[in-house]
């Protein structure tokens, strides 16, 4: 298909088009974070799942952050990030896994399986989930340990793909 | 794979001087990775600021979750979904996922017509005035809707399209391009729905060539 398009047409309506917006699409059409459903042979909403829930904890606290703040600057609901840090039958939104991904710079193919929003690749991946949340607890300030069991959690973490 | 490129021009809003430009018809890897690269980390950034400024959230970018290679990997695969984007300065500074096939007029007079759907449209966070003062180039969705008119006619749809405006971009669809606001549509997140019609996109094409 050939289009031309003048250099004069373009700056004429680059012009008239200014600053305005030009988004168009579907909101919820997005397929990864606002719709897609997990799929029933990965989720497995019978067991419990510390590590998510822990792992949030301990970042959010190493940054020294309210759930209230972090919510707001990962720009994620904060009923679920609520639920995520307390309940550890909770599954979160597959959209808040990806926020705190991206927000914590840990891989979101990871985190996912953390999650339990998909499937886990590599079994070392749990055990180091059930392993850091042994070494972590949750009290009010995050000791060394703690912070010890993070880092070894986040370099696992990091390693996957 | 031999991409098919017009040569386009974008407005440098710094300097108020044309800067040539590339419409590719397809998106590839390379704008996937510029996706990734610039635009993800630039729009975290421009979401923490609207934060500490204190914007509300309901006036954040709507666009700001939507994933271009869950997208385009799910759309651009089948040949009625073509794809084009813009580079500038070698990098993506705009991308639209169109159909060709599922959507028919609406309009009065056009109904059961066939027509381009645009799925998806969307700028580079940088050329966004909501996110950036000043943004960096004007025109790319003028020059992406002109596209997918181009296609249209090349379809022989006779230049009909049609799309789901995001709410802040309502006005860009309604006045720049003419299309015909046929308002909310509850089966599509209540967005409101514009259709361009063959005079429309007439006047459209018109409309840059006037002065």
């Amino acid at each position: 298909m050939k289009i031309e398009i003048s250099k004069d047409w373009c700056l004429r309506m680059a012009q008239r088009e200014g600053d305005a917006e030009i988004g168009a699409g579907r909101l919820a059409v997005d397929p990864v974070f606002d719709g897609e459903r997990i799929p029933t042979d990965v989720a497995d909403e019978e067991s419990p799942n510390v590590a998510f829930g822990r792992f949030v904890n301990l970042m959010r606290r190493q940054r020294g952050m309210s759930l209230e703040q972090l919510a707001d600057d990962a720009d994620v609901d904060m009923a679920d990030l609520v639920e995520a840090e307390s309940d550890p039958y909770h599954r979160p939104e597959l959209r808040t896994a990806y926020q705190l991904a991206n927000y914590f710079e840990v891989p979101q193919a990871g985190l996912m399986q953390v999650a339990g929003l998909a499937a886990l690749k590599d079994a070392r991946l749990f055990d180091e989930g059930v392993r850091f949340a042994a070494r972590s607890e949750s009290t009010a300030e995050l000791t060394p340990e703690e912070g010890a069991a993070l880092e070894a959690f986040v370099a696992v973490l990091s390693e996957q793909k | 794979m031999t991409v098919e490129v017009t040569e386009v021009h974008l407005l440098d809003v710094a300097s108020g001087e044309p800067v040539a430009a590339e419409l590719w018809h397809v998106i590839t890897e390379e704008q996937l990775a510029d996706w990734e690269g610039e635009w993800v980390p630039e729009l975290f950034r421009a979401m923490q600021r609207l934060r500490r400024a204190g914007v509300e959230r309901a006036h954040w970018p709507q666009s700001r979750h939507w994933d271009w290679r869950r997208k385009v990997a799910a759309l651009q695969g089948m040949l009625a979904n073509p794809g084009f984007s813009i580079l500038c300065d070698g990098v993506t500074q705009g991308m639209m996922i169109v159909d060709t096939v599922k959507h028919r007029g609406r309009v009065d007079g056009q109904q059961g017509q066939h027509l381009v759907y645009v799925e998806f449209v969307e700028n580079a966070p940088w050329n966004r005035a909501e996110l950036f003062d000043p943004p960096r180039y004007r025109g790319v969705g003028s020059i992406l809707i002109r596209a997918a008119v181009a296609l249209s006619a090349d379809l022989e749809f006779h230049g009909r399209i049609g799309l789901h405006s995001l709410p802040q971009a309502n006005g860009f669809y309604a006045n720049t391009c003419g299309m015909t606001d046929l308002g909310a549509d509850p089966d599509h997140e209540g967005l409101r729905y514009f259709e361009m019609t063959p005079e429309d996109a007439q006047a459209f094409i018109a409309k840059g060539r006037s002065k």
